[in-house]
């Protein structure tokens, strides 16, 4: 199966689950979990199912395209269900087997790792799916997002695309994949992900991304003064990937970590109650 | 710790009740049976399992204990996917002794017609009790009001709805979740219970906390059903086995019925016969390639945590590049255990390239599975072998280390890099009290400075619990001695039991961890109770250790002393700053009482006596804790406590104002004996003091002082009107007292002058 139609059966399967399929969000982020969809869906009392492909950036795991595994962009295939069905596991496992995996042929696992963004004041329980000890899933019941407690609980499934294909494709390297007709994830990524690492590591501008943070900063907590949400959101989303790329330049200290975390998180909160401030008054 | 405060809560509500006795009838308590209850769960993890399997076996005691529920044996399971509890001979029937539980006073339980009033009402009915039950009782404290409850016999089948779900509530995780609008906190979420007392299902729910009585065993709150018991999880006909991916539900008749199912589908409840399995498992595997598992293996914990990551645990072996066997052991034994919990196999102490894994069930084709288990450990180890290569391009160690001031030790203390200066600083104190030769000296001084620096190198942030290890690699690759590469992995020592076994390894492990501590301490961030998160108490405890086994002086006072000449004490007010250096030293001196002394162990009291002496050497402190441990039961020993207590006893209401004794002033030749014996053997018990020989000098003192002393106690009075004698007498006492006391023990807290 190429990824491409792994990601149409995806869709077709948890679009027969009631999910709402969106699209990608159009901006630089860590995980599909930064998609509005997932960090407005999961709070409050509203009923939700949404299922995605979101594009993944996380520049400190480039490796110039020479691990097998391990990339500075990827694609996550992202459910959120709320509630949390009592048989969540048992759709996720359905879902495998949609992809043409056959389980009982392989080693599957549920692996304590509880799960938290920091910067996104979000945290909750599960695991990570091992498929003979490869992650290829993480599943987490969340019980907070935007530090503020959930009521229903949401149950997040992330799927790692190219993993799954491995092994629908019995392919070991991931550039070697196929993507769709004639073209192997390589061909398509191998060179941005060569380029993507070495601008990560060694170009990106620290001083520029430094000054960005700041004003991105500023101007998100401008934006939630007046009332604007997802524009302030957006700002957020710039300042976690400007962190994240500034810790992969090593521009980052020990010391200034936490306090940076501190500061996205803060913002997050900010999007968070404002969200659920508009709920309350829709209902009404 | 629960278990037991829920005992005292209950004992406490228990107060204010008689039991009465009854008597049972011949053979009432004969019927008994077996219960079974499986909480069936999503994946727990493996961390959390070994407690609560021992939680649930404690907590199921002391419940039916506290309902009146005799039982034969109570044993619990588990594995990642159920809690097993198995009860057996558990009574069939609960026979509540009768009570008497005292109600309002006469006065208000009746008004003046006689008539019950609201008060007595309202007590009856929250008792459930009925006026034909009261009595009146006279006391000390006037006329009251007793409910007189009779004995009761209910069958346990009914009792069970109410109990077990009381139980799932008392297992504690530490970390619990929320899943469903039950508003039930468990560590994972709870998908089915099976429950069975005598072959006969139980059917009960657990709810959220709407829904559950705990006051009273009854277990709905009766308006509120109908309208929220869907919310509830129900126990059920039925068990769920298999492999994750095939979990399937099958009905389950009785509890012979159960096992039967559970042992027919290859599942092992047992964890110890589990961990039994795997162990023999793995080792076969092993021999079969001509290895043995790496020792490490075991105390990597990767044993348990396997038991407990499979309910059906089976053994494949597979194979890595060979060429990773260039990356140090430690790093690959790191990568197999931590991330892939994969078991390394060594040959005549060297790593073969190749692992065993175990696996939940047997895998339809083992071959493929293999496969990609040997890729993805492939891969990771070709992301560490590129951390090390890529580390070794900023090496020397030296260059590691000026990046240090970019790593926070804590925010309120300072730098990685501050702290390693500190610590050189310290150096200056062992290198004097240990007579460190100028080899010494210069390795200790430059393990001080290299110590940390390998938290900023890639491996150790992929791999945190080889700091140190890595440090000691890269200080080789940096053509360090080999005296200070050894040093900077012990100093994060001891662990588990592995203790430094270098001088400078030994030195830098204790200069490393007082630090910490009086970086800490000046912050006033001291461990209370088992609040410790930065591990003090294990730093201090370390320093005892670390100090006993290489034997050499720990002067506390001296290392306060270079301590403070740093931060944050420079700046501190004189007063704050020594209130704060007496605190360190007695928090240190303090973990005597828990250390793990050699056989026979120094009982408190001995460990008393010394600490109420001066200790500034903490080894010399220790020495004599031995010393007179090893006196126990000579009557030498006693003697001297003996003269230690008098003296004491004398001079606990008021001290001489000075010290010196005028042999002029003597009245009685009794006097002048003890003086005269003093002087003349002041001078052989302090030089057996100064020498160590602390039991000799024991043994000599209660010796020369004991016969004497008692006559003088005899004779003489002490406390006489005329002052100057009275003075005199006390500077004599004193000085008998504290030509001891000074250097040894203070011999008055032992607890043999009790009997």
């Amino acid at each position: 199966m190429q990824l491409q139609q792994l990601i149409r059966t995806l869709d077709t399967f948890w679009e027969r689950e009631g999910c709402v399929i969106v699209q990608p969000y159009d901006m630089e982020m860590g995980a599909g979990t930064f998609h509005p969809s997932t960090f407005f869906g999961a709070l409050g009392p509203k009923p939700s199912r949404v299922a995605y492909v979101q594009p993944s950036r996380r520049p400190t795991d480039g490796r110039y395209g020479e691990n097998p595994l391990r990339m500075q962009r990827y694609y996550q295939y992202q459910v959120l269900l709320k509630p949390a069905p009592d048989d969540v596991q048992q759709r996720y496992l359905e879902s495998l087997r949609a992809c043409g995996l056959t389980l009982e042929d392989h080693d599957l696992r549920f692996v304590q790792d509880d799960w938290e963004s920091p910067t996104l004041g979000a945290w909750g329980l599960g695991w990570e799916v091992w498929m003979d000890s490869l992650e290829v899933t993480q599943f987490t019941y969340f019980q907070q997002v935007g530090s503020l407690d959930l009521d229903p609980i949401s149950c997040e499934i992330t799927y790692g695309l190219e993993r799954i294909t491995m092994f629908a494709q019995g392919i070991a390297d991931v550039y070697h994949l196929t993507y769709g007709p004639g073209a192997t994830y390589g061909e398509l990524h191998l060179p941005s992900e060569r380029e993507g690492s070495a601008y990560n590591f060694e170009h990106a501008d620290v001083e520029l991304h430094q000054e960005l943070f700041e004003r991105y900063e500023k101007d998100a907590k401008r934006l939630l003064e007046a009332d604007l949400l997802m524009p302030a959101y957006e700002q957020l989303l710039k300042c976690s990937h400007t962190f994240n790329l500034l810790d992969a330049r090593g521009a980052i200290s020990q010391s200034d970590r936490p306090r940076f975390i501190l500061r996205i998180r803060t913002l997050a909160k900010g999007c968070a109650e404002l969200y659920l401030e508009r709920q309350h008054h829709e209902k009404r | 710790m629960r278990s037991a405060k829920d005992a005292q809560g209950s004992r406490l509500k228990a107060q204010g009740r008689t039991a009465v006795a009854f008597s049972l009838q011949p053979g009432a308590l004969s019927k008994t049976a077996d219960l079974l209850f499986e909480i069936g769960t999503e994946e727990l993890p493996a961390a959390y399992l070994p407690d609560l399997i021992e939680q649930l076996g404690a907590e199921t005691r002391a419940l039916l204990e506290a309902h009146h529920l005799p039982f034969r044996t109570v044993q619990s399971f588990g594995t990642p996917r159920r809690l097993v509890l198995i009860a057996r001979g558990l009574a069939g029937t609960q026979r509540k002794p009768g009570e008497e539980v005292r109600g309002p006073s006469k006065q208000v339980a009746y008004d003046g017609a006689g008539k019950p009033t609201k008060a007595l009402v309202g007590f009856l009915r929250a008792q459930s009790g009925a006026l034909g039950q009261v009595k009146i009782v006279a006391s000390e404290k006037g006329e009251y009001v007793y409910l007189v409850k009779p004995p009761t016999a209910i069958p346990t089948a009914t009792i069970l709805p109410a109990l077990l779900p009381q139980l799932v509530g008392k297992l504690r995780a530490p970390k619990t979740m929320r899943w469903d609008a039950s508003g039930v906190r468990f560590a994972r979420p709870i998908r089915w219970m099976f429950a069975s007392y005598n072959s006969r299902h139980i059917r009960f729910c657990l709810a959220g906390a709407t829904l559950f009585n705990p006051k009273s065993d009854q277990f709905f709150d009766e308006a509120k059903i109908g309208v929220e018991i869907r919310l509830g999880i129900w126990s059920g006909a039925t068990t769920r086995i298999g492999r994750p991916q095939a979990l399937r539900e099958v009905r389950v008749a009785s509890i012979p019925a159960y096992f039967q199912t559970i042992e027919r589908a290859g599942l092992l409840l047992d964890q110890v016969e589990r961990q039994r399995r795997i162990q023999q498992l793995v080792t076969r595997e092993a021999r079969r390639i001509g290895g043995i598992v790496a020792p490490e293996m075991l105390s990597h914990g990767l044993m348990e945590e396997v038991t407990f990551l499979t309910e059906s645990p089976v053994a494949l072996t597979g194979t890595f590049d060979s060429k990773y066997l260039a990356l140090p052991r430690e790093v690959l034994l790191a990568s197999m255990a931590k991330y892939q919990r994969v078991f390394a196999i060594e040959a005549r102490g060297k790593l073969l390239p190749r692992f065993v894994a175990i696996l939940e069930g047997p895998p339809r084709k083992p071959a493929a599975v293999r496969q990609i288990i040997e890729r993805i450990l492939n891969a990771r180890l070709a992301d560490s072998l590129m951390f090390w290569t890529e580390d070794r391009r900023h090496l020397p160690l030296e260059q590691m280390a000026a990046a240090l001031s970019g790593v926070t030790f804590h925010e309120r203390i300072g730098s990685m890099a501050d702290k390693a200066e500190r610590v050189h600083t310290l150096s200056a104190v062992l290198e004097k009290a240990w007579q460190l030769s100028r080899e010494e000296q210069k390795d200790l001084r430059r393990a001080c400075q290299l110590a940390k620096a390998d938290l900023v190198s890639t491996l150790v942030k992929e791999f945190p619990t080889l700091q140190g290890v890595i440090g000691k690699y890269y200080a080789r690759h940096s053509r360090e001695p080999q005296e200070v590469a050894e040093a900077i992995e012990e100093h994060y020592l001891p662990i588990g039991d592995r203790l430094p076994k270098t001088l400078i390894g030994s030195a830098l492990a204790v200069l490393d961890k007082y630090d910490t501590l009086a970086s800490y301490f000046a912050q006033g961030i001291v461990p209370t109770g088992d609040q410790d998160p930065f591990g003090l108490r294990r730093a201090a405890q370390g320093i005892v250790e670390v100090g006993w086994k290489v034997h050499r002086p720990l002067p506390l006072e001296r290392f306060f002393g270079a301590r403070s000449s740093t931060d944050p004490f420079r700046t501190a007010p004189q007063e704050e700053r020594a209130a704060t250096g007496e605190r360190i030293r007695r928090y240190i001196l303090e973990r005597l009482y828990t250390f793990e002394w050699p056989k026979p162990a120094p009982s408190r009291d001995i460990i008393e006596a010394v600490l109420a002496s001066p200790c500034d050497d903490l080894v010399d402190a220790m020495d004599r804790i031995v010393s007179l441990k090893r006196l126990d039961g000579d009557p030498r020993l006693l003697k001297a406590a003996k003269v230690i207590e008098r003296t004491c006893n004398i001079l606990k209401p008021a001290e001489p104002r000075k010290r010196e004794v005028d042999p002029a002033r003597f009245q009685e030749p009794l006097e002048q004996r003890l003086w005269a014996l003093y002087s003349s053997k002041k001078e052989e018990i302090e030089r057996l003091a100064t020498g160590k020989s602390y039991a000799e000098a024991t043994r000599l003192f209660g010796e020369v002082f004991y016969q004497p002393l008692h006559e003088f106690f005899d004779r003489v009075m002490v406390n006489v009107p005329d002052e100057s004698l009275q003075q005199n007498r006390l500077a004599l006492m004193q000085a008998i007292n504290t030509l001891y006391t000074d250097r040894i023990a203070d011999l008055s807290k032992l607890t043999v002058l009790q009997h």
